[in-house]
């Protein structure tokens, strides 16, 4: 069925058909006449996609067609995806990007158990959207956000980019754009047609020479939380 | 000579890099840092050109003896060849 959704202020037009997206978007249904962003998977290419990844039940196939589409559609509206566990604290989200399996949800959650649920939230466990609006760098949560489902429907001026790593003793440490610019690249959607790679490009110019930039080691600890998060906090 | 489809070479934040689209993309998900001499004629390779016309143009552009220069884009040029990003 057609569903019309608002994600990262655009007007998104979408086919859904599987319920794990349908309750997943729930929070970003909206109404509007003109669209943005269209996806709709064609039945025949979708058919294509099945024979080829049968390990996938009908319901992530969508959720996660859907979610590719939408992030590269995103890159042409000055944004794209950072594959990160995305955390608000005092109204900055701070971003900590590593590879699956590393721990970046667990290091977000000790954060929300730390500072309790009030004062801090996860935006999008998985893949929250970045978009420059007005000259502001945002995050944004979307209805994508991997196997975890965690995101909420709302709109945060980014904080710091944090590239996380597994380490016995908690530290952390600056690094210059020179140093995030393979790691980003690695965590993020990156498209094949030149044009679509130039905004990516000058998009990520735009974030690393005004986003504070980071890699943190870390445990599963209280005091990672607090290295972190005292490397890293904004100052009002 | 001439660097061969599919790179895009872009300033970055500071720095030059260069990375795959089009059909190589799937194979190579790296990036490429390039220093500044190196992403001066990387840009050149973007059109044909020969070795000669290289030499030229960067002893136009930076203050640097001849002899070292000709060691350098050979140096680059074989690097490419290594890699290969050249296409004759």
């Amino acid at each position: 069925m057609l569903k019309k959704l608002k994600v990262a202020d655009l007007n998104v037009k979408i086919e859904l058909n599987h319920n794990r997206t349908i309750s997943q978007s729930k929070d970003y249904e909206a109404e509007f006449d003109n669209y943005n962003i269209n996806i709709n998977i064609p039945d025949e290419e979708y058919e294509e996609l099945k024979k080829e990844i049968d390990y996938l039940s009908d319901d992530d196939m969508e959720y996660i067609y859907t979610g590719a589409a939408f992030y590269e559609a995103l890159l042409h509206f000055k944004g794209f995806m950072l594959h990160s566990s995305g955390v608000v604290v005092d109204n900055y989200a701070y971003l900590f990007s590593a590879d699956p399996g590393t721990g970046k949800s667990t290091h977000t959650s000790l954060w929300v158990e730390y500072f309790g649920k009030d004062r801090a939230k996860i935006i999008n466990d998985d893949k929250p959207a970045i978009r420059m609006v007005d000259n502001k760098i945002y995050v944004y949560g979307t209805p994508w956000s991997g196997k975890t489902d965690q995101n909420i429907n709302m709109k945060v001026p980014l904080g710091a980019i944090v590239f996380l790593e597994r380490s016995d003793k908690n530290w952390i440490k600056q690094i210059e754009p020179k140093e995030a610019i393979p790691l980003i690249l690695q965590q993020t959607l990156r498209p094949r047609d030149r044009e679509v790679m130039i905004k990516l490009l000058d998009m990520l110019d735009i974030v690393l020479k005004n986003i504070r930039l980071y890699r943190l080691g870390c445990n599963i600890s209280e005091e990672a939380v607090k290295v972190s998060y005292n490397g890293i906090k904004m100052e009002e | 000579m001439k660097i061969k489809e599919g790179y895009l070479l872009r300033e970055v934040a500071g720095s030059n890099i260069v990375v795959p689209v089009g059909e190589g993309a799937m194979d190579f998900s790296g990036v490429i840092t390039l220093n500044e001499v190196g992403a001066f004629i990387w840009k050149l390779l973007e059109n044909d050109i020969t070795k000669e016309e290289i030499l030229k143009k960067m002893l136009e552009e930076y203050e640097v003896e001849k002899a070292v220069a000709e060691k350098d884009i050979e140096e680059y040029i074989s690097s490419l060849r290594g890699a290969e990003l050249i296409a004759d």
